[in-house]
């Protein structure tokens, strides 16, 4: 049954149907031919996909980035930076890798830095003669770190899933989250050397007081996401409809830079985006559900005869069975099933269950970037309108990378360790 | 839409490729399309037709413009109230539950009739235009089948769900007229798969959707 | 055959524990099998209490507070002081409630549900960043329940700041104290890690958490006599267990807390100490009939009656402690985990 579901899917994407067809069709097979009950669950569980309220924060990121980006705010921000950092040889490729891990740590959705980090980004480093597909690989890859870094709901639905301290996995997760950022941004440098990337000419400091002068009421934003959200004010649903207010604040009567009729053309575009991306979302939420549903994960696994096997290959496999089920299926239903089917393995050769949990966290933060399906790319395609092929062009380099680091901490766990123990032990 | 500009085709003939500063995060949509693109499919006996798609069209967009605003206002008052007034809004987060399901539903027969859906066209690019185009009208109308399937579903459900009589906790709304809107959407949206089908099948070029033309001269359409 | 079992939480967790018991006994006394789904694996609580009503799984836990939006009157689970607070009277009032084994089971089956058992699963305590010795302590405290009126109403009354929060986000606004408390019960602070964001636990005895056993009614009408005896009995004896299981419960997780937090103040309110959040809570209980109308009204006069049935019985007679209001429902945990 899984073949069949998994055969249709591929076929029918790569005839180029749009993307909620084959997930759709392939869940269809499931309820049609193998399942006992009636196809209406199928539509009840495209609803349970888009009905966590934290999605709420996807849509309200796309609009205050889309406001900022057709206003002025974007501008003046990315001004301010480029002042700091434009004669640095990869420096921008730098700070969008930084800005995406910043924010995505923050808002907590990788969904919402794609739009509200790329959106005002991409073009500028485009303009400064970086490639689309390296521009597209940064930003997803990049916000994908998020998830390492606290709060992380994926880390919070491992903790209770396998009873972890849930502080614990946080402070795991940073060290691993940096890491990452570090490679990639070392890889940005080597991109911009290669490509020979221009600079631009060293700003004077005066220039830069006027740029930071000029970007006052913007820094707002980060101020709002950052201070709001770490400084416990707001939850991050809410710093993204607090953005939004600003944002239309400060575009509409402090800088005039927009109309009333763009906000509304804004908010239908954005309307769109949200509709392309949740029936997505949707539709993979159903087919996660048979997959769940017929015990699918249990049989292949328990086919493998791993309760012999030693704890580097319990990890591998734990790497490999998360990474597999977070290109196809959505990563919280990955975790909730998959975790208590590890869980005796992991207890048996008492595995640390912090570094397990980080290792697993980083498998779904590849996962949620890798094709075939992963969130962030319905993401970037809708937001950028760009090919799925050329949105996927770029991302290998970064995918090694997290390999790499994938690799690094099962070999060398005191990279997620290290702070948790300074901190715990 | 994404892949009417595809990589495959070439980097030159994409002019937001040309000149980057172009190619911005620009998202919005143009969606007074040219009377001529949306009758395409309306020609003859169904020209009355065309007059109905388009109030559903401008229904559909006023939809997502309203919803899309009402969630930011909600979230937003929902802070304010919170803040200022020390008093959460505790509709707020149904409402915006509500809202979602709206917008995506709605959402969802908007970007078949601009054909925003998200594909993965690398080897439909590749076709020559005579297969292209075959391939098009059995997508179209195997999407539209399907989606005349959900919309069915999507029927027997909402009516289950108004057999239990389940209602929203803190408004007291009955869920099911939350949900009038999943058949509704998934029914325009097979609609405008089937008229693609159509268009396809009477007009030269190779339609994306009534409104899209998927040829090389049409890669600047602000879609 | 196969029959599948969708629970609220976790296999270790208390609802867990009593599927795995009545899976346990219905494999080794027939050639059924019953496959268990913890949280999530097969959606929320409200989707899987669809699926169970649509006949797509056989068996459910619904814990009453969620299915209030279902069945209004359940929402009797969710008033505070109104369970009994001691555990032996409150298994007995389950077991002979003519109220929940008639009434409210006859509201079950108007939903296609046949209610086969209902169980506690442990006091709700408040776990908080400053102490709370009274309802002043509430003042401004920013309180995460679950989004039902009637919890709603419960934290106004007690005098904290009801907000209304996703059960994702609960972590991490304690850690950022964007809000400072919340409530579960016991074995839930512990498993969710709650109390590694809050300083203080406190022991209302407002509530205890309830969970109900439900099946699919055709499916359960359709059973042979043979095998409805055996569900009945597995349920029993399931039931058993998980009593006795209950027993000391809340102080394991106690012990766990305090060993991996040994700085946690844990506070346990007493009578008098009490007094005060019980009137606060006489305001709940006219909300509840207010939402709930006459019907409402009967459940909870019935529940009122039965208890003190229970009581009696197993107090034997003087029902005199006064110690009988206690505490019922947050649903909200348990079930917002799976938010
Ligand atoms: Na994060
Ligand atoms: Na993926």
């Amino acid at each position: 049954m899984a073949t069949a579901m998994i055969v249709t899917m591929i076929v029918l994407l790569l005839l180029g149907f749009p993307m909620m067809v084959p997930l759709i069709a392939a869940t269809l097979i499931g309820f049609l031919i193998y399942l006992p009950i009636p196809p209406d669950i199928m539509i009840q569980q495209m609803l349970a996909g888009i009905r966590p309220s934290a999605l709420i924060a996807v849509p309200m990121f796309i609009l205050a980035a889309d406001i900022i980006t057709k206003g002025q705010s974007a501008d003046r921000l990315i001004d301010m930076v480029m002042r700091f950092v434009g004669h640095v040889r990869g420096g921008l490729g730098v700070a969008t890798a930084a800005s995406c891990t910043l924010f995505g740590a923050v808002s907590g959705s990788t969904q919402a830095t794609v739009v509200a980090i790329g959106g005002p980004l991409r073009p500028r480093m485009l303009k400064s003669g970086y490639s689309d597909s390296f521009t597209l690989a940064l930003i997803i890859n990049s916000s994908d770190i998020a998830m390492l870094i606290p709060p992380s709901i994926a880390m919070i639905i491992y903790g209770v899933v396998s009873g972890t301290s849930i502080s614990e996995l946080f402070i795991a997760g940073v060290g691993p989250g940096l890491l990452i950022l570090l490679l990639f941004s070392a890889y940005a440098y080597v991109y911009a050397r290669i490509n020979d990337i221009p600079t631009e000419p060293k700003a004077s400091w005066n220039e830069r007081m006027q740029a930071v002068a000029g970007a006052v009421w913007p820094l707002g934003f980060p101020l709002i996401v950052v201070g709001g959200i770490y400084g416990g004010i707001f939850s991050p649903t809410e710093a993204a409809s607090v953005c939004v207010g600003y944002a239309i604040l400060l575009e509409m009567l402090i800088f005039r830079s927009l109309k009333l009729s763009d906000v509304f053309d804004i908010a239908k575009s954005t309307g769109l985006i949200t509709a392309v991306v949740f029936i997505l979302v949707a539709a993979g939420a159903a087919f996660s559900w048979v997959i769940s549903f017929e015990r699918i994960p249990q049989a292949i696994l328990g086919g493998l005869g791993l309760a012999e096997a030693g704890p580097y290959t319990v990890l591998i496999a734990i790497s490999i069975a998360f990474f597999v089920g977070c290109m196809f299926v959505d990563p919280i239903v990955v975790i909730l099933v998959l975790v208590p089917i590890f869980a005796p393995l992991v207890d048996g050769l008492g595995l640390d269950p912090v570094l397990v949990g980080t290792i697993i966290t980083l498998q779904v933060a590849i996962g949620s970037a890798t094709p075939p399906f992963g969130c962030d790319i319905f993401t970037a395609i809708a937001i950028f309108k760009r090919p799925y092929i050329d949105v996927i062009r770029g991302t290998p380099p970064f995918v090694v990378i997290l390999l790499m680091v994938s690799a690094l901490l099962i070999i060398y766990p005191p990279i997620a360790l290290f702070l948790r123990d300074l901190a715990f032990r | 839409m994404q892949d009417r500009d595809g990589q495959e085709r070439g980097a030159a003939q994409n002019p937001n490729a040309d000149n980057p500063s172009q190619a911005s995060s620009e998202t919005s949509v143009t969606t007074d399309s040219p009377a001529s693109e949306t009758a395409a499919a309306f020609t003859g006996v169904l020209k009355p037709l065309g007059i109905l798609d388009k109030g559903v069209a401008m229904f559909e967009a006023a939809v997502l413009t309203v919803g899309i605003l009402a969630m930011a206002v909600n979230s937003v008052a929902n802070v304010i109230g919170r803040f200022i007034f020390g008093q959460s809004l505790y509709f707020s987060e149904e409402l915006n539950q509500f809202l979602v399901i709206l917008v995506t539903f709605a959402g969802v027969g908007f970007a078949a009739r601009h054909g925003r859906h998200i594909r993965m066209s690398a080897i439909y690019d590749e076709l020559p235009d005579k297969l292209r185009k075959a391939l098009m009208v059995a997508i179209a109308l195997i999407t539209g089948a399907i989606m005349f399937l959900l919309a069915w579903y999507s029927f027997e459900y909402v009516y289950s769900v108004y057999g239990t009589g389940r209602i929203a906790p803190v408004t007291q709304v009955p869920i099911f007229l939350t949900l009038v809107w999943l058949p509704l959407g998934f029914m325009i949206t097979g609609i405008q798969y089937v008229l693609t089908a159509l268009v396809n099948l009477t007009r030269p070029d190779v339609y994306l959707s009534v409104t899209v033309v998927d040829s090389y001269e049409d890669t600047e359409t602000q879609l | 055959d196969e029959w599948k079992y969708a629970i609220e939480e976790a296999l270790e967790e208390v609802q867990g524990v009593y599927a795995t018991k009545f899976k346990e006994y219905v494999e080794a006394n027939s050639d059924h099998t019953v496959s268990i789904y913890p949280f999530g694996t097969l959606g929320e609580s409200a989707d899987t209490t669809e699926l169970a009503q649509m006949g797509a799984i056989q068996f459910v836990d619904l814990s009453p507070g969620f299915t209030g939006s279902l069945i209004p009157e359940l929402q009797v689970f969710l008033l505070p002081y109104t369970l009994p607070e001691n555990p032996d009277v409150l298994a007995d009032f389950y077991k002979t409630s003519s109220t929940i084994n008639e009434k409210l089971a006859a509201l079950y089956e108007q939903q296609q549900l046949k209610l086969i058992d209902m169980f506690p699963e442990g006091e709700v305590v408040m776990t908080t960043k400053e102490e709370v010795k009274a309802p002043e302590d509430l003042n401004g405290v920013k309180f995460r329940v679950m989004t039902t009126p009637l919890l709603v109403e419960t934290y106004n009354q007690f005098g904290a700041t009801p907000t209304p929060l996703p059960w994702g986000e609960v972590f991490g606004a304690l850690q950022l104290n964007m809000i400072q408390g919340q409530e579960n019960p016991m074995f839930f602070v512990e498993s969710t890690k709650m109390y590694e964001v809050t300083d203080y636990i406190t022991f209302t005895g407002h509530n205890t958490f309830t969970t109900a056993v439900a099946a699919n009614l055709n499916f359960y009408q359709g059973l042979s006599d043979e095998d409805k005896k055996l569900v009945q009995t597995a349920a029993d004896q399931a039931y058993d267990y998980i009593i006795d299981y209950q027993k000391g419960l809340t102080e394991k997780s106690l012990e766990k807390i305090k060993e991996a937090k040994p700085s946690i103040t844990v506070t346990r309110l007493s009578d008098e100490e009490r007094e005060p959040f019980r009137q606060a809570a006489e305001k709940v209980r006219q909300k509840y009939v207010e939402l709930t109308g006459e019907s409402g009204k009967e459940v909870l006069d019935g529940f009122e009656k039965d208890i003190e049935a229970s009581k009696a019985r197993v107090e034997g007679g003087g029902a005199s402690e006064g110690s009988s209001d206690s505490a019922a429902a947050s649903e909200e945990t348990k079930a917002s985990s799976a938010n």
